[in-house]
């Protein structure tokens, strides 16, 4: 025991240098300084926009229309008369974003039953989403206004009749179900609200599992190249001691990044998704009674599928560092391993994969980096059977991987087994996995 | 007395190539033995055998009577290996180097920092060892690292190709080194394709090629054997019969 902790102890020494700390800090502070810029644009688009309004036509319902203005949040600078073209370069000379023109004779020929038009002019100076946020809220004025207007048409026309039978005779009462439970919400802010609690997971779960895949299969390809695995095998440490603290190691310098990936990612997606609408209280009352809030066995279940799955690509890695004869061979090997934990993550985002077909869906439940992403899923859906059959299918594979891991280290195969990478020959190139003289070629065309 | 070391017939295959052919030799304590061949003669893969870290594909080894195959546990507590132009951790310091090392060996701290102050005072590097090993020229590198495999007053000392790639002035530090800390009673089996090294160091040497021991004797034994002047000539000599 004591001989693992002085290799474990070398292991964070080797692996906690400048040159792995400084791109995970760099990393850390970027997405942080990304997710606080985004935040105070959303603020910045929150609090009150000017608008220049041009109401060349000084009647009751212009001056309505710039009150509802007023109410959805612009700051109204009212403008009754001069040359439209003039006012504009004026306004945007003074870094203005938007003119509203009410033209004269709107009230008349709403009144003479003519549709009317007013104009809007959106002043760019950049081309980003949050650049033409204004407009949006504008459409919103006129669409209010327009109904104002189309109430007062139907209450003359049609006195003691309702206008909302005839603009809205049905609407619909949203209700969602999970489980045997429904309660009314709007589906799209609900789904908005999970995906807010789970979507950095996949994200930082598939950064540490690259990661420590990485470290670990460097660490190993690393002292096969410095002739230090060589030494270190023949010496009275355990092979199984050496496999479990060269895992151990990574998989600590992995939750370290993660620890500083999820602070910068928090504050990063936390911007992205909804951070300025916020949740109504209605929806807040939904996700409560549907359960849809990761409670402590949630966070457990969750964690536990995570850290299963980490345990289960530091044995790949572990094997796969095994045939890398040096740390430049260490990329080409690690590829395959970054394409399977990249495919469920894919795969889970645009399939439903209680949908899909059986042979599809039983092979993202065999791909082991399946289960971290569908966890979540599934513990929101009251599924916790699938869940935990996920996280014992995961353990089990470790088990399996790990010990094939110790008896490559136990043997001589750690030596022996090699990925050779070297072009042979000027029309033959690809990768060939040797051991003990017998070579399987995989050609390249 | 018993032998440090007794190889019998040790055979080797990597898939159809086999890369020791049945060799057999003995090491006594204290006793300086060389394997001396041209590149790919199967130095190496014998080496290795000896040091645990390869199975035999048949035939035995035995150091201090433990065998190579059931008793590598036991065995890894007497020995020690320093590879052919083995490297170490770079990130280290050579002081941290040696201390990680002693740790692995060491049943206590004090021992620890026994094996530490040992092998500084063989290294002869001074206050470079507080550097990071990253800095330090080939020469140093080996110095450091021999002297790791010696601190712990192994039982039987196993070094590959000792000098391989080292100046001149280097490689004869080297070798004085290891004539000095095997005054004490360490059994050393080396490797190296420089036949005047193994004359001036070995007390006994094996002329293997192509995984076969031609011949073993002492290095005056063999000259007289073949009536040569020098033991580059007689591995010439024996390997063409």
């Amino acid at each position: 025991m004591r001989r693992f902790f002085v290799v474990l102890k070398k292991e964070l020494k080797e692996m906690l240098t400048w040159h792995t700390l400084v791109p995970i800090l760099l990393i850390m502070v970027i997405y942080s300084f990304l997710g606080r810029t985004i935040n105070q644009e959303v603020k910045k688009q929150a609090a009150p926009q000017p608008v220049t309004v041009v109401d060349l036509d000084r009647s009751q319902t212009s001056q309505m229309l710039v009150d509802i203005l007023t109410k959805v949040k612009f700051k109204v600078t009212t403008v009754t008369e001069g040359v439209v073209d003039d006012i504009v370069r004026k306004v945007a000379a003074e870094k203005g974003t938007a003119v509203l023109v009410i033209p004269q004779g709107l009230e008349a020929g709403i009144q003479a039953q003519h549709p009317q038009k007013v104009r809007t002019y959106t002043i760019m100076r950049n081309f980003s989403m949050m650049g033409i946020q204004g407009t949006f809220r504008f459409d919103a004025a006129l669409s209010a206004m327009n109904e104002y207007i189309g109430d007062m048409y139907i209450k003359t026309a049609a006195p003691g009749l309702d206008p909302a039978i005839v603009r809205h005779a049905i609407s619909a009462q949203s209700f969602l179900t999970v489980g045997a439970t429904s309660a009314e919400a709007n589906p799209q802010e609900i789904v908005g609200v999970v995906m807010q609690q789970t979507m950095i997971i996949p994200i930082v779960l598939f950064m540490v599992i690259i990661m420590a895949a990485q470290m670990i299969a460097a660490s190993i390809a690393g002292e096969k190249e410095n002739k230090t695995l060589e030494t270190l095998l023949s010496t009275p440490v355990a092979r199984g001691a050496l496999v479990t603290a060269k895992m151990m190691a990574s998989g600590i310098v992995a939750l370290v990044s993660a620890a500083a990936y999820m602070v910068g990612m928090k504050s990063y997606m936390g911007s992205l998704i909804g951070s300025s609408s916020g949740t109504s209280g209605t929806t807040a009352q939904a996700i409560q009674k549907l359960g849809l809030v990761l409670n402590l066995r949630g966070y457990v279940l969750l964690g536990l599928s995570v850290f299963a799955g980490i345990m289960v690509a530091l044995s790949i890695a572990l094997i796969l560092g095994a045939f890398a004869e040096d740390l430049k061979s260490v990329q080409i090997i690690i590829m395959p391993l970054m394409m399977v934990v990249m495919l469920p993550y894919l795969i889970t985002m645009f399939i439903d994969i209680n949908t899909t077909s059986p042979v599809l869906k039983w092979l993202i439940y065999a791909i082991p980096f399946s289960h971290p992403f569908l966890a979540a899923q599934f513990i929101f859906a009251h599924n916790l059977t699938m869940v935990i059959a996920g996280i014992v299918y995961q353990f089990a594979l470790f088990f399996v991987l790990a010990t094939v891991a110790a008896r490559i280290f136990s043997t001589d195969r750690i030596l022996t087994m090699k990925l050779n990478t070297a072009r042979r020959g000027s029309d033959l190139g690809g990768w060939t996995l040797q051991r003990e003289g017998i070579r399987f070629r995989i050609r390249r065309k | 007395m018993e032998q440090a070391l007794v190889v019998e017939n040790l055979k080797k295959s990597y898939g159809k190539f086999e890369a020791l052919h049945g060799i057999s030799f003995e090491v006594a304590p204290g006793e300086i033995f060389a394997l001396i061949g041209p590149n790919g003669a199967g130095k190496t893969t014998a080496l290795r055998i000896v040091a645990t870290i390869l199975q035999p594909t048949s035939g035995t080894a035995h150091v201090y009577g433990m065998d190579v195959q059931k008793d590598a546990a036991r065995i890894r507590e007497i020995i020690s290996y320093l590879p052919e132009e083995a490297g170490a951790y770079k990130n280290l310091t050579g002081l941290g180097y040696l201390s990680f090392m002693a740790e692995l060996f060491a049943s206590d701290s004090a021992v620890q920092r026994e094996y530490v102050q040992r092998a500084s005072d063989i290294t002869g590097l001074g206050e470079r060892l507080r550097d990071r090993i990253g800095t330090y020229s080939k020469g140093m590198t080996r110095k450091l690292l021999l002297s790791r495999a010696v601190m712990t007053c192994p039982k039987l000392a196993i070094i590959d190709e000792p000098t391989g790639g080292l100046d001149v002035v280097a490689a004869i530090d080297i070798r004085q080194l290891i004539r000095r800390t095997t005054a004490e009673g360490m059994a050393v089996l080396l490797s190296s394709h420089n036949m005047l090294e193994v004359e001036y160091l070995s007390d006994r040497v094996a002329i293997i090629d192509k995984g076969t021991i031609h011949d073993v004797g002492t290095p005056r034994g063999l000259k007289d054997k073949y009536g040569k002047a020098n033991l580059e000539e007689v591995f010439v000599q024996v390997v063409k019969q």
